[in-house]
């Protein structure tokens, strides 16, 4: 089954949604020892199935498998990666930790780590493309100790390494979408820095044959802009509702002219952003007159993994309504 | 030259700390059994900066979820909500939300510094406060002054709040002002901090420092942060080792006792004595009289038994490299 890509403002998500039942318990079990390989992916794929359906019912057009299977974005990786191991608790916020992951030896790719779940939502996609989503090198690094490179450049291209051979499964198996999510470049968003990247994702993504995006949100993203437009990537997908559209003067300043993917709803806010909310902030954009409507891709400002169920699928909801009505007017 | 070491500020929670926090917060321990078994857990994190030769030393903070929590809750027309990163952190704090003018309600380190001063003995105490600047920027403010207003009053409340604790016999005052080291901090940011910084430590210059980190501050802030009244000046050396060096070997430290962020505090590895040690050589020269070496930032984000073996290497440190410049290591306050 096939299905057509609109050319003009493609819907799209960043990639988490809220967990499902299914999920929870998968991976409750499974840190409990209390399941096989077999349960887990079993409780996993009735979780995936259920968020493509919620997709799919949205209308969004190119989909995620929701990062069901994944606890969080960096440990996800790190337990299945060889040269890391688990890390002991550290705080993430009040009373709350996470098992900061540690890179004790050198990292190497197990094989695929994200391919089955990526297979699963493509199973129910009905012909809608899924993306794949890594954690970026930069960000594995910066959210884990390393107690085995002691230089960050050399950590960073040799993660790069491990997960350039994650994104050719993922193109081997017919992925058309490969996202790289590094939102931890926009908390130290020094030339030196997205210098580094920018390596790291020329060793990544040179030669692969599919839409290349790279996620970041929430941190002064203008203050890097200058440094990132020249990522071989075709897209940079980042977060404009959660700071009030603060980053749009700069996309011109920039003469920015990849293609974007533009977050129009607020994944920490449980108010529903209404239709003409969303159709207001696509205008704004085409306002500015910067992009046409095929090279910006709707979608949330990060994952929707925060967020109810009920109201991540009516953001999604009203975020393709608007977009429906924006290929009409523009 | 006289050298010694101390802990920049807060450390991570032991497992006891986590799951006594935890069952506070389900209402299952309660407030006086709470705070009898936490004076344990920080007696124990003192114990340790005490063997370990520092002759100042933190209770370690363990039960502030962030810098701002304590001072939020226990202040008039502030409130937190929301959660937001702490600079380059993985880590998020509660914004603390300024509805109106703030004023004090009770005070948070007096009795804090009743409650250890006994089991600091014989190292001084240090009490940590965050900086008005830092403060009122990563803050909301509802309360209809400008920031520039509203740090103002902030830096009124943490005068208040300093002098009553060096009446209960605070040994050594530190002010946090980590956003002057922010990509986004103005010289206007640093003038006006030092201003603000120097009436909270006014009438204890000789036992107080402004602290940055998280990266190393602009050449125009750090001039403007030369300024400050206070005898000692701490700056993370290590987060952008490179940068940093650089520029403390063209600024110099104008005049105040340099006190060196060089143990990472927010990594687990083991520090590199030798390398740290070179470093430092660059930074100081025979007429440096005195020099405190220090962790980068706070070991809060750290796992708990990593933050106890970097206050060990602290100490290491400051005893070679004592002996390798025939310098007097100090382990108690004067």
């Amino acid at each position: 089954m096939s299905y057509r890509v609109p050319e003009k403002f493609p819907t799209t998500v960043v990639g988490s949604y809220p967990k499902l039942p299914p999920a929870k318990e998968a991976l409750r079990r499974r840190k409990k020892g209390e399941i096989s390989e077999e349960e887990f992916e079993s409780l996993v794929r009735e979780a995936i199935k259920g968020v493509v359906q919620d997709q799919l019912e949205a209308g969004v057009d190119i989909i995620s498998d929701g990062e069901q299977s994944r606890e969080d974005m960096v440990v996800y990786f790190s337990e299945i990666m060889e040269g890391y191991r688990p890390g002991e608790w550290v705080k993430i916020f009040d009373n709350v930790y996470f098992r900061k992951p540690i890179i004790e030896g050198p990292v190497k790719w197990p094989g695929p780590m994200t391919l089955r779940d990526w297979r699963i939502a493509t199973e129910y996609s009905e012909g809608r493309p899924v993306k794949g989503i890594l954690t970026g090198p930069y960000t594995m690094l910066e959210w884990s100790f390393d107690l085995y490179y002691k230089d960050r450049y050399e950590a960073i291209m040799e993660l790069a390494k491990v997960l350039r051979k994650e994104i050719e499964a993922l193109v081997n198996a017919g992925a058309k979408y490969i996202q790289v999510d590094e939102p931890a470049l926009s908390t130290r968003p020094f030339p030196e820095e997205a210098e580094m990247l920018g390596e790291a994702l020329k060793l990544m993504l040179n030669g692969i044959e599919a839409k290349k995006i790279v996620h970041i949100c929430f941190g002064r993203v203008e203050k890097l802009l200058p440094y990132i437009l020249d990522y071989p990537v075709d897209q940079f997908d980042l977060e404009f509702k959660n700071s009030d559209f603060r980053l749009l003067p700069y996309l011109k300043e920039y003469g920015y002219n990849k293609e974007l993917g533009y977050g129009v709803i607020d994944v920490h806010s449980h108010q529903v952003e209404t239709v003409e909310e969303i159709l207001e902030a696509i205008d704004k954009l085409m306002r500015l007159g910067i992009l046409p409507p095929e090279k910006i891709y709707i979608d949330p400002d990060c994952g929707l993994k925060r967020l109810p169920r009920e109201i991540a699928r009516a953001k999604l909801k009203n975020m393709v309504e608007a977009a429906k009505i924006a290929r009409e007017k523009w | 030259m006289r050298i010694w070491g101390m802990v920049l500020g807060g450390y991570p929670r032991s497992r006891e700390a986590r799951h006594l926090l935890r069952d506070v917060e389900r209402g299952l321990v309660p407030p006086t059994e709470a705070s009898i078994r936490l004076q344990r857990v920080h007696s124990e994190i003192m114990g340790v900066q005490k063997a370990a030769g520092l002759p100042v030393i933190v209770d370690g903070m363990v039960d502030w979820h962030d810098i701002f929590r304590p001072f939020a809750r226990s202040w008039r027309n502030v409130s937190v909500n929301g959660l937001l990163r702490y600079f380059d952190n993985n880590f998020f704090y509660r914004i603390p939300v300024f509805v109106g003018e703030p004023d004090t309600i009770e005070p948070v380190l007096a009795p804090r510094v009743r409650d250890f001063i006994e089991l600091a003995h014989p190292s001084a105490l240090k009490v940590v406060v965050p900086g008005p600047v830092t403060f009122a920027r990563l803050s909301k403010n509802s309360s209809g002054l400008s920031r520039e207003e509203l740090a103002v009053k902030i830096a009124s409340i943490l005068r208040q709040e300093v002098s009553k604790a060096v009446e209960a016999g605070a040994g050594f005052v530190q002010v946090d002002e980590p956003f002057l080291a922010d990509i986004d901090a103005t010289r206007d940011d640093a003038v006006l901090a030092v201003e603000l910084f120097n009436k909270i430590i006014k009438g204890y210059e000789e036992k107080a420092s402004m602290a940055v980190y998280f990266n190393a501050p602009s050449t125009d802030v750090y001039e403007a942060i030369l300024n400050v009244d206070s005898k000692y000046l701490s700056v993370d050396v290590y987060d952008t080792r490179t940068r940093a060096l650089d520029l403390l070997s063209v600024k110099g430290f104008g005049g105040h006792v340099p006190v060196l962020g060089v143990i990472d505090g927010r990594r687990i590895h083991d520090d590199d004595v030798d390398r740290i040690i070179d470093d430092v050589r660059r930074l100081v020269d025979e007429s440096t009289e005195e020099l405190v070496l220090t962790t980068t930032t706070w070991m809060d984000l750290i796992p708990f038994r990593y933050s106890l073996r970097k206050t060990i290497l602290l100490s290491r440190l400051v005893e070679k490299f004592a002996e390798e410049t025939d310098s007097e290591a100090y382990t108690i306050w004067r």
